[in-house]
């Protein structure tokens, strides 16, 4: 297998990894309009639930049922930080500035909270599917196919939900004219509370995929989390659409650069791109003119 | 003051931004079934009272009663399900939302959930443009169908009062007339109507009763059968009665 082949699967694994954290942060930026700097962390913490309640040194109950049993806390969690660090600061006029402190603080907490509660020794997630396959010339990992498959097919169920349901459309309304969505009798807090619940779940299932293929960390959801601010920035902030293909275009970008260039020279690569595009086209890649 | 009991009544209602004062003490009363009019120059607090009324700004002082009940601390929500709906200035609505999806949104209360085909339809009958541009998203639309698209909703929310804050905000005369024959309509079929309007033939034409909102307060009351006409009006607007 040349070089190339295995460029173009690391880049799509990442991609899809991207953009399924991608489009958690910019629901919740198009809807509350904060930017949730513990959107990382929470990708983390979905990471070790799952592990604490599937393998046998944790609760012993198998992946499936960890992973059902992961989302469920991880919807309790994201409620309980909304409630506690975004909804004290709705209608004030600083409120991106402020939930950028009350989020950074989140995520030390958390991040510093999963060191002591699982400690620093790495942690793996077993994978779903074991082996690999060749398609068109390319090796895979059937793990590494299972996240190039399912990562799409989260973001359908995302956006026939936004599209099609009467609370996906309920949200949608509030985040792009809230007083007039009070006026129409719609909950806002509540569909508030909703969006960053389901962002945190989008973070934490991104956290369960990460965690069979790398190894899982305290920090495992900080790089995620650049990409991620890069790829909404890059998809034209607020769109969600946007932010997916973005998302493709990042994980292709950065693969293509850890194999040309090496990993150390990536992160800059990838601001270096970002910033040229930002100039050509200041309202993202797939941003429209406004 | 009409003869039907009110169906909204303000007491001294008192309120603002921040600490600047806006209303200072409004007293107001619409009748069941009654159609009032508010006018009075820009920035004196009409916009801030229909604010304060649905519930969007918390009063600082006062009272406001809608079917007898007290509703000064009650959240928008709560308001709309008593059918106290508020079509707000500007028609900005939702500009990535498609017509039929934000009428569907506006029966998001349980008290309407039910009739929400009925009320669609009902919608579409009074203005029959809006089914044909039901697949479009609300940007598309031009200012007057913004405003169909509005009030429209309050209509899906089954308003008992209906709130309008400068419906006919920069439309065409064409458009005003289209508009105006629709809240006749509307008004017509016992909802009761609260309506704020630079346009004075518009409120005219639909209201029996004016108040006058200057300084945040209501400095004059009256009935338009009493014969008020377009320049006595204009005369109220620019002060002349302080010459006498």
């Amino acid at each position: 297998m040349s070089g190339w082949e295995s460029v173009l699967t690391s880049g799509i694994v990442l991609g899809s990894l991207y953009a399924l954290m991608a489009s958690g942060l910019t629901l919740v930026w198009s809807t509350l309009g904060i930017f949730n700097f513990m959107h990382g962390v929470l990708m983390t913490v979905g990471a070790y639930l799952a592990w604490q309640f599937a393998v046998d040194r944790g609760f012993g109950l198998g992946l499936g049922l960890g992973i059902v049993l992961a989302v469920v806390c991880l919807v309790a969690l994201g409620c309980l930080v909304e409630i506690l660090l975004i909804r004290p600061f709705y209608g004030r006029k600083d409120l991106v500035q402020v939930t950028v402190m009350t989020t950074l603080a989140g995520l030390t907490f958390l991040e510093n909270s999963t060191l002591l509660i699982w400690g620093p020794r790495l942690k793996q997630l077993p994978p779903v599917v074991e082996g690999q396959f060749r398609l068109l010339g390319l090796t895979m990992s059937n793990q590494e196919a299972l996240i190039v498959l399912l990562s799409p097919l989260i973001l359908l169920a995302l956006w026939v939900f936004l599209r099609f349901t009467r609370v996906g459309n309920a949200i949608r309304a509030v985040g792009q004219n809230r007083e007039s969505a009070q006026l129409m009798g719609l909950n806002v807090q509540a569909l508030f509370m909703t969006t960053f619940a389901l962002a945190t779940v989008l973070a934490g299932l991104a956290g369960v995929l990460l965690g069979s293929i790398r190894f899982i960390t305290p920090t495992l959801g900080s790089d995620p989390l650049t990409k991620a601010l890069i790829v909404s920035i890059f998809g034209g902030l607020g769109s969600v659409g946007g932010s997916i293909g973005a998302a493709y275009v990042v994980g292709m970008l950065e693969a293509t650069s850890v194999f040309a260039f090496g990993l150390y020279w990536t992160p800059s690569i990838l601001f270096v791109v970002m910033i040229v595009v930002l100039i050509f086209r200041p309202n993202g890649l797939f941003g429209r003119q406004s | 003051m009409s003869a039907a009991p009110p169906i909204l009544e303000t007491h001294q209602l008192t309120g603002g931004y921040g600490k600047v004062q806006v209303l200072r003490g409004i007293s107001i009363a619409v009748g069941e079934g009654e159609r009032v009019g508010l006018f009075g120059p820009n920035g004196h607090g009409k916009t801030t009272l229909l604010k304060t009324i649905s519930g969007l700004m918390r009063p600082w002082g006062g009272s406001i009663r809608f079917r007898g009940q007290a509703i000064e601390r009650s959240s928008p929500g709560v308001i709309v399900g008593l059918g106290l709906i508020h079509v707000p200035q500007g028609n900005t609505l939702f500009p990535e939302l498609t017509v039929q999806e934000t009428l569907e949104l506006g029966a998001f209360t349980p008290r309407v959930r039910a009739n929400k085909a009925q009320n669609l339809e009902r919608a579409f009958a009074l203005f029959p443009r809006l089914a044909e541009r039901r697949r479009q998203l609300c940007k598309t639309l031009s200012g007057g169908e913004r405003q169909m698209v509005s009030i429209s909703v309050g209509l899906m929310c089954e308003p008992r009062l209906l709130i309008l804050d400068e419906p006919t905000l920069g439309l065409a005369p064409k458009v005003k007339d289209e508009l105006c024959e629709a809240i006749g309509v509307i008004s017509g079929g016992g909802v009761s109507l609260l309506l704020v309007e630079q346009d004075i033939e518009f409120l005219l034409a639909l209201t029996d009763r004016l108040f006058m909102v200057d300084h945040g307060e209501v400095t004059r009351e009256v009935r338009s059968e009493t014969g008020l006409d377009h320049a006595q009006i204009m005369d109220l607007y620019f002060g002349v009665e302080a010459r006498q």
